[in-house]
């Protein structure tokens, strides 16, 4: 483990990783709940990607429906949006993640508020950005208790996409389409490859263009803490105080 | 709507489906040997709404852009509680950044100031956290939910005795 010291949070650091893969000129949605994402989307439209169409659930501004959430679930079942985020309990290696329970579904230890539109959104957003600020062996799973979505799908199910990768404060996966499983992309700063591996309960294979992630700059934190963090108020009053640092 | 089943996207593979008798996969009969899931209608008893006002024929204003409109449709009876009821004919003008319930859809109206509580509602009022705690607590099992319904709905007999009894007063 390294002992630098870091001046940000690892939400921040999630925050800045996820607006880098952000592409100028996309159809980003983000779902409720999700503050690391949506302020990686704003961060990424402040700096480089000012013509992103922008869609935040819950959000006053960003949000250019007449109507509800059912808007942006339609809107990717007509294969109209790039990207999107997804969040879960667990993760496994064949890219499946969990939004149900733990344990046995008539009996589980816990029980969460469910799907929603996810297990539509990982087929038919054209990329999806996976995102947990926990990286340890009880989240990083061999097999997940309940596949909410998989991340493999026989030749005969339509998708219009799937995972693309996965951030969280240790690692950068990315998904291996042709293997159906998670690749070690990069390692976030302070962390390892043995870190990784020792908080992460199934094999993961290393990419042979493997990594350090080039810490947040100076000009990403500086806009993060300013204009999004005004921008995210709103939405996240306590997300905002409590992982974000001053500007 | 009215169909008697819709095709959804995605869902193929997710353990959803082992739980869920009201989706079913079925062969797209548009294009043969790709599996699609048939959605079987949703059609609530009742649904219920809290708006920001509502007039006595039953138009109502919801906050925010939302679904309600669906929902309210799909539900056989639709009841309207309201922060405030108006004397005016509400029309789709007084929802320019909300959501319009026009009263062909509505089939009841009642006057319940604060009645999202203890939940949030849109820019009016935050949600009363404290008592969202003693909610949550109290919903972990049977018994204790059963007091917190006797203290809190069976116990009080109008909405004003309900904000007594939560002691929304001092909020």
């Amino acid at each position: 483990m390294s002992s630098q010291t870091v001046d940000y949070t690892p939400e921040e650091l999630m925050a800045v990783v996820i607006s880098r893969e952000v592409r100028d000129g996309e159809t980003v949605g983000v779902g409720a709940v999700s503050p690391i994402p949506a302020a990686g989307c704003i961060l990424a439209e402040q700096l480089h990607a000012p013509h992103i169409t922008l869609i935040i659930l819950d959000s006053a501004e960003y949000y250019p429906f007449p109507a509800g959430s059912s808007e942006l679930h339609f809107m990717a079942q007509r294969g109209e949006l790039d990207l999107f985020f997804l969040s879960g309990i667990q993760f496994d290696r064949r890219g499946n993640f969990n939004l149900h329970v733990i344990g046995d579904y008539n009996a589980p230890s816990v029980r969460m508020a469910g799907a929603y539109g996810s297990a539509m959104l990982y087929y038919m957003a054209h990329r999806v950005i996976l995102f947990r600020a926990e990286h340890t062996r009880r989240i990083f799973v061999e097999q997940v208790d309940f596949v909410t979505a998989a991340g493999v799908t026989p030749e005969n199910v339509y998708r219009e996409g799937g995972p693309a990768l996965l951030v969280t404060p240790k690692a950068v996966l990315t998904w291996d389409k042709a293997a159906g499983e998670w690749v070690l992309h990069s390692v976030q700063p302070g962390s390892s490859v043995e870190d990784i591996r020792q908080n992460t309960g199934f094999a993961l294979r290393v990419s042979p263009s493997l990594r350090l992630t080039p810490p947040p700059t100076a000009q990403e934190l500086h806009m993060l803490r300013t204009v999004v963090k005004e921008k995210l108020t709103r939405s996240y009053p306590d997300f905002v105080r409590e992982k974000i640092l001053a500007g | 709507m009215g169909v008697p089943f819709i095709a959804v996207r995605g869902l193929l593979h997710s353990d959803i489906l082992k739980h869920r008798p009201d989706l079913l996969v079925k062969e797209n009969p548009f294009n043969p040997g790709e599996p699609v899931v048939m959605a079987q209608p949703i059609r609530p008893d009742v649904a219920v709404f809290h708006a920001v006002k509502a007039d006595r024929w039953g138009n109502a204003v919801t906050p925010g852009h939302r679904d309600d409109l669906m929902m309210a449709r799909a539900a056989r009876r639709v009841i309207v509680t309201a922060e405030e009821i108006v004397e005016a004919e509400l029309t789709r003008r007084d929802a320019v950044d909300d959501t319009f319930l026009p009263a062909i859809d509505v089939d009841v109206v009642a006057y319940a100031p604060l009645g999202a509580h203890p939940c949030g509602f849109g820019p009016l009022y935050e949600a009363d956290d404290v008592h969202c705690r003693e909610y949550l607590e109290a919903a972990k099992d049977a018994a204790s939910f059963q007091v917190y319904l006797e203290r809190y709905i069976y116990g009080v007999r109008s909405q004003q005795e309900y904000l007594e009894c939560v002691d929304i007063a001092t909020r």
